[in-house]
């Protein structure tokens, strides 16, 4: 989940705060102390995680676009001039743009508003931008909710009471409305210095930023993982069971599926399984980017020695060519296999299947699958030349069985013809005739169009009348059986207009007969 | 996302009095003359189809696409109103498929014309639909009782769409609208009041009525259009007015399209062999029907292709896609952010047809977004899986996992010696297979495969080490018979006679002396001797059978044929003897659990693989126990093997450090420059025994000290 931090940087927020007994404060150097303890804690236990900081007042401006350089950052940080007005609507508006541009409208971002809940004045600000919010069109919509699946952080550099002392508190809430709910306002408890600024971030990085551990399972083979991204609660169905659901930090493999049965299925998140080594501390040494301490080198190196669970699943994906199914919950899976990020580099990754106890189609229920030595032949074969996926459904769908649709006259028009060339190939194409047949005949039964039916009938009495001198006499022989058959069918009447009864081919001998007529 | 929308349940009503027998007034020629045939035949004269047979197949149409897309928990009831209702199906999920409509509808045939209009209402259609929408379905009477007290979450809305002709009424448009919608306001109050009562009805908490009056092409509508209004707040109704034949059923199409939120996408660019010329291709477009979410980045990002609405179903919006003809069977596994079912506009022209066929013999297709600029952007695949077509969205937009470490940059990634084929092997083992019919436990009670694929996993891997280094068994080509056999929940006899043999084999092997593939990774030297090799193995192998003894007394017979197959020289066996001694000092605690522990046998065999790890170190160790001061009585004066030369002091403290082995080079090298101390030269073992003379009066208390300081 990508990260923008909007940071306020008008006239406002370089306002003093009287801190006892040290130089001036500005609620700017709170706020640049809050982000630094932020960026901090990315760059140590988030490092994969993409930043960008945008700064804003009346205009907005991307000082630094998606990184993983947290130096970057934080050098930017204290680059940052002061500038006039707060004007929220624009600089929400500018994040819309750099996510949809960077990641495109599916990809789940956070937004952390850095602000001192002074929301501007007159146009642009966002108590004018909330007032007009019912009376705009298509083409000034609001930015909120953004376009793509987010969380709104609003760090207030500012406690409650001077919030509420105003009506900021009130928009700031509604600007959370109306990203349906989807994030959460910060404030100081207490009066605003340091130390009550960093416990302020302290709780955002609780919420948002704190790392996703997890066992990986598989019988007895376990490995400490840390999931990355963190994946996201999930809700199932609003009204039946509005409870969002989080996945177990029990990963456990249930058994294995070759890719091609897998079949590319549709996921909701994609994570890195990356393992880690938890010390006695319980502080992790592990996935990242190299980092230039040697005391973690070292630990890594030491960790790198160990043989992992992880490492050992991920070969064995790779070279397989299979996925494992693993538990995330009561009735929640997902799949880990081995990707490829370059030729050189690959990796572990968890795809999150849609909650359920049937997420694809094609394996059935989950709980429905079982180890193959319980099956009585190994449902794989003998040569591994098989396999019992894809599940084939109950009904075929209408492309899969013939179905007739006369809407378009051309429908209708080639399946009378098609009957019309089988009938001048009699008798050779006996059986196809009657099929085809058949098949009008139920279909003109079932849209009660029995106009049809008398139709056909005529037609294939004069296709009898044109029959060449040297044809097949048994074919003047169906097509007036048939023809006979179709015209009774087409009174409607109970006895010869049976959905189910087929009309067969008249029973001739010509065989043995043909000599004596000749 | 609500299961129980108002597109759960969809009921038809559709119009069967006299009336309906009329014709549409749209011609359809079917004669169509084939080229060179014989002149001067008149072709036979159009039909035309009847409003009910247009209302029929407009609304079978509707259903083919919904069951396309919607397989599931979407529902139709099909009712047929003339002088009284006919309920052509019911809401359980066999009853959902055309076949069974077009059975039904066969039964009921077209409107007799010369019924008698009176009696014939489509009231009583309207009322049976109410009824039929207080029904329970099987999903919503599967989600109350798994809910229990929440079950009043389960939401009880429906649709009926009323396809009927107001012609013969006798009223004017828009009294006979509010007719049709009172009776269904009245019917919905009634029945919910019944419903309040009862088990197996629900109330209806919304309804939306959607009244299409159609009527032969040429003539004047009575009816005019009406968008959808609420009438109190369990109702809304909206009112169509389209003429029979296609407008009729592209009326229906636009609707299906909207109440289960759908989207069209159109393949263009799709090769296809001429009917007519066999080697030559030309392009065709295809017009598929999914669930809109399918453009969920088109929607959002506003980057249509295709401009325009579909108000009148005139022009239709669809995203257009191009084809990217597939050039391998690979199978890749794809970032897919979703999957959605397909129906085909046009399901039985040849270009769809064509599509399907190829997409149902297990192509995939990659489809690709036209753009403007150069890049190629794929965006969807179509694919279909056991029948079913899917239309897969791949996410195009940068990945928020790029560049990640590789996995030998992690944890355990400079360990080169994984048993990765093995491990294939064992996951190939496990792979599963769906079980579609129930099964049942010993107590009768239902299993649950993938339990039972749990199981299998926790038996299979209770002793499975990860690398090669840390194995011989698994390095033995050998012990397989047994290591395959022995993980099994149950074994036959002839399984446990396979690991008998197996045994005597190995026995075999130790008696011929043949080499072992121990490795020799973070051992000093050579590597242990022969005989040591084999300890290590039959204790390994020992540890594997003890892992599983209590799956069945067969697998316990395995174990003791083990046991009394191992060989153990006298000599070894003392060794040991004594190596369980100091054991016994070191960890009482263990020993005292070992007993309590045998009930879970993979705990033991946890212990027992400490065991081993411990009995490796003992090697190392195990020549000079023999002769170190906490050996209470020396053994028979045997000839030193290999120690006579060396230094043991680092020897006692395990593995050998690169420092000792090149203090003991020195030393050695050293040592033949001066000549040896007397006390050296009669040492045993390099250790020369000093106070002699004190040993009569104080030799207990020697040893005794020996032991402490070892410890």
């Amino acid at each position: 989940m990508p990260t923008v931090v909007v940071m306020d940087v008008s006239l406002s927020m370089t306002r003093p705060v009287s801190v006892e007994g040290s130089e001036e404060y500005q609620r700017k150097h709170l706020a640049v102390h809050g982000l630094t303890m932020l960026f901090e804690h990315m760059a140590t236990n988030y490092k994969l995680e993409f930043t960008a900081l945008v700064v804003f007042s009346s205009l907005w401006e991307l000082m630094v676009p998606f990184t993983r350089d947290y130096n970057t950052l934080q050098e930017a940080l204290s680059n940052m001039d002061d500038y006039d007005k707060t004007c929220l609507e624009s600089a929400l508006l500018g994040v819309c743009n750099i996510v949809q541009q960077e990641w495109g409208a599916a990809i789940p971002c956070q937004v952390v508003l850095v602000t001192d809940g002074c929301l501007g004045i007159g146009r642009g600000s966002l108590r004018h931008s909330l007032a007009t919010h019912n009376q705009r069109s298509e083409s000034n919509r609001f930015p909120l909710p953004f376009p793509f699946p987010s969380k709104l952080y609003v760090m207030c550099m500012a406690n409650l009471e001077e919030l509420q002392s105003t009506d900021s508190l009130d928009c700031l809430e509604r600007l959370i409305d109306l990203n349906n709910g989807e994030g959460q306002i910060f404030t100081i408890d207490g009066p605003l210095c340091l130390k009550n600024v960093q416990s302020m971030f302290g709780k955002l990085i609780d919420l948002a930023y704190t790392p996703f551990h997890a066992v990986l399972k598989c019988g007895h083979l376990t490995s400490d993982v840390q999931v990355f991204p963190r994946p996201e609660p999930f809700i199932i169905d609003e009204e039946i069971d509005p409870i969002p659901k989080a996945i177990n930090t029990d990963l456990e493999i249930v058994g294995f599926v070759d890719i091609a049965d897998i079949s590319s299925p549709p996921v909701l998140s994609r994570h890195l399984v990356l393992p880690i080594a938890l010390n006695r501390e319980g502080d992790e040494v592990g996935p990242g980017i190299t980092d230039d301490t040697e005391d973690e080198n070292s630990a890594n190196q030491i960790a790198g020695k160990i043989p992992n669970f992880c490492v050992l699943l991920h070969g064995s994906l790779k070279v397989e060519g299979m996925v494992a199914v693993v538990q995330l919950g009561p009735e929640w899976y997902g799949m880990l296999y081995s990707q490829a990020d370059s030729k050189k580099k690959s990796n572990l990754m968890m795809s999150l299947f849609e909650p359920g106890p049937e997420p694809l189609p094609w394996l059935g229920k989950m709980a429905q699958l079982g180890p193959i030595s319980d099956a009585k032949e190994n449902p794989y074969g003998e040569d591994d030349n098989k396999s019992p996926f894809p599940l084939q459904p109950k009904n075929k769908r209408s492309y899969a069985q013939n179905v007739t649709v006369w809407i378009k006259p051309s429908g209708l028009q080639t399946d009378v013809q098609k009957i019309l060339r089988n009938a001048r190939k009699l008798p050779e194409k006996t059986q196809t005739f009657y099929k085809e047949l058949n098949r009008l005949r139920k279909a003109a039964l079932a849209f009660g169009f029995l106009e049809l039916l008398k139709g056909v009938a005529d037609m294939l009495e004069r296709e009898c009348t044109l029959l060449p001198d040297t044809a097949h006499p048994d074919a003047a022989f169906q097509l007036t059986h048939a023809a006979q058959q179709l015209k009774v069918a087409s009174t409607g009447a109970s006895e010869y207009a049976a959905y189910d009864q087929n009309i067969a081919p008249l029973q001739t001998d010509f065989s043995s007969s043909s000599t004596e007529r000749m | 996302m609500k299961i129980f929308s108002e597109s759960h349940k969809t009921v038809f009503v559709v119009d069967h009095c006299p009336y309906m027998a009329e014709s549409c007034r749209q011609h359809v020629e079917f004669d169509m003359l084939v080229k060179n045939r014989t002149q001067g035949i008149i072709p036979l004269a159009p039909i035309s189809k009847s409003l009910w047979t247009c209302s029929v197949e407009s609304s079978m149409e509707y259903c083919r696409i919904m069951y396309d897309i919607f397989p599931f928990k979407k529902l139709v009831n099909f009712i047929v109103s003339d002088s009284g209702a006919h309920v052509l199906n019911s809401w359980t999920q066999e009853d959902q498929n055309l076949q069974e409509l077009m059975a039904a509808l066969a039964a009921v045939g077209p409107p007799n014309p010369r019924a008698d209009p009176e009696c014939c209402s489509i009231l009583h259609g309207l009322v049976a639909a109410v009824e039929a929408l207080c029904k329970i379905t099987e999903y919503q009477h599967e989600a109350r009782t798994m809910l229990i007290e929440n079950a009043e979450r389960v939401g009880n809305r429906g649709r009926i769409i009323c396809i009927t002709n107001a012609k013969r009424t006798f009223l004017s448009s828009d009294s006979h609208v509010r007719m049709l919608e009172d009776c269904v306001q009245e019917t919905i109050h009634e029945h919910n009041k019944l419903a309040a009562n009862s088990d197996h009805l629900m109330q209806i908490q919304k309804c939306e009525l959607v009244l299409i009056h159609t009527y032969p092409v040429g003539e004047d509508s009575l009816v005019s259009d009406r968008p959808k209004k609420e009438l109190s707040p369990v109702l809304t109704s909206e009112v169509h007015s389209v003429r029979a034949g296609r407008h009729l059923a592209t009326k229906l199409n636009v609707l299906v399209q909207q109440h289960f939120d759908l989207a069209s996408t159109t393949i263009t660019n799709i090769p296809m062999k001429e009917e007519q010329h066999a080697n030559t291709s030309a392009n065709y477009d295809v017009e598929l029907l999914h669930h809109k979410e399918a453009h969920v980045d088109f929607l959002k990002s506003g980057d249509n292709h295709v401009g325009g609405n579909s108000r009148e179903g005139t022009f239709k919006e669809t995203v257009t896609l191009k084809w990217c003809t597939p050039r391998t069977n690979s199978v890749e596994l794809h970032y897919c952010t979703g999957a959605y079912r397909i129906s085909p506009v046009d399901v039985n022209s040849r270009p769809s047809s064509c599509l399907t066929n190829f997409l149902l013999n297990g192509r995939s297709v990659l489809l690709e977004q036209p753009r403007k600029s150069g890049s190629k952007v794929i965006s969807h695949m179509l694919s279909s899986h056991g029948g079913e077509i899917f239309l897969h969205v791949l996410s195009s937009s940068r990945s928020i996992l790029e560049d990640p470490p590789s996995i030998s940059e992690g944890c355990g990634g400079r360990v080169t010696d994984y048993r990765i084929t093995d491990f294939g092997e064992f996951m190939r083992e496990n792979r599963l297979t769906p079980f579609l019919e129930p099964r049942y436990k010993m107590d009768g009670s239902l299993e649950i495969p993938l339990e039972r694929a749990k199981d299998q996993l926790e038996k299979h891997t209770r002793y499975w080490p990860m690398i090669i280094s840390q194995t011989t068994i698994f390095n033995m080509q050998a012990v397989v018979p047994l290591a395959s056999v022995i993980v099994k929940e149950a074994m036959t006899d002839e399984d446990v006679l396979n690991c008998q043999k197996t045994i005597y084999n190995l026995v075999d092997m130790e008696r011929k002396n043949d080499p072992l593939p121990i490795s020799t990774v973070g051992t000093r030297g050579k590597g242990p001797k022969r005989d040591e090799q084999y300890r290590i193995m039959w204790n390994e192998l020992e540890t594997l059978v003890r892992a599983h003894i209590n799956n069945s007394d067969k697998h316990q017979r395995v174990l003791e044929c083990l046991m009394a197959c191992r060989s153990k020289p006298p000599e070894e066996e003392e060794r040991k003897k004594r190596g369980r001694k100091r054991e016994d000092k070191e960890d009482k605690s263990e020993k005292l659990g070992k007993d309590y522990e045998s009930d879970k046998p993979w705990q033991e065999s946890e212990r027992l693989k400490g065991l081993l790890d411990r009995e490796k170190e003992e090697l190392a160790e195990a020549e000079v126990i023999k002769d170190s001061p906490d050996s209470p009585e020396p053994p028979n004066k045997k000839p030193l093997i290999t120690m006579d030369e060396m230094p043991t002091v680092e020897k006692a403290k395990g593995p050998m450090s690169l420092l000792s082995l090149w203090s003991n080079r020195i030393n050695t090298a050293n040592s033949r420059k001066h000549q040896e101390f007397i006390g050296r030269l009669n040492s045993v073992n390099n250790k020369a025994e000093l106070y002699q003379h004190l040993k009569e009066e104080n030799g207990m208390e020697t040893t005794e000290n020996g032991k402490t300081g070892r410890q």
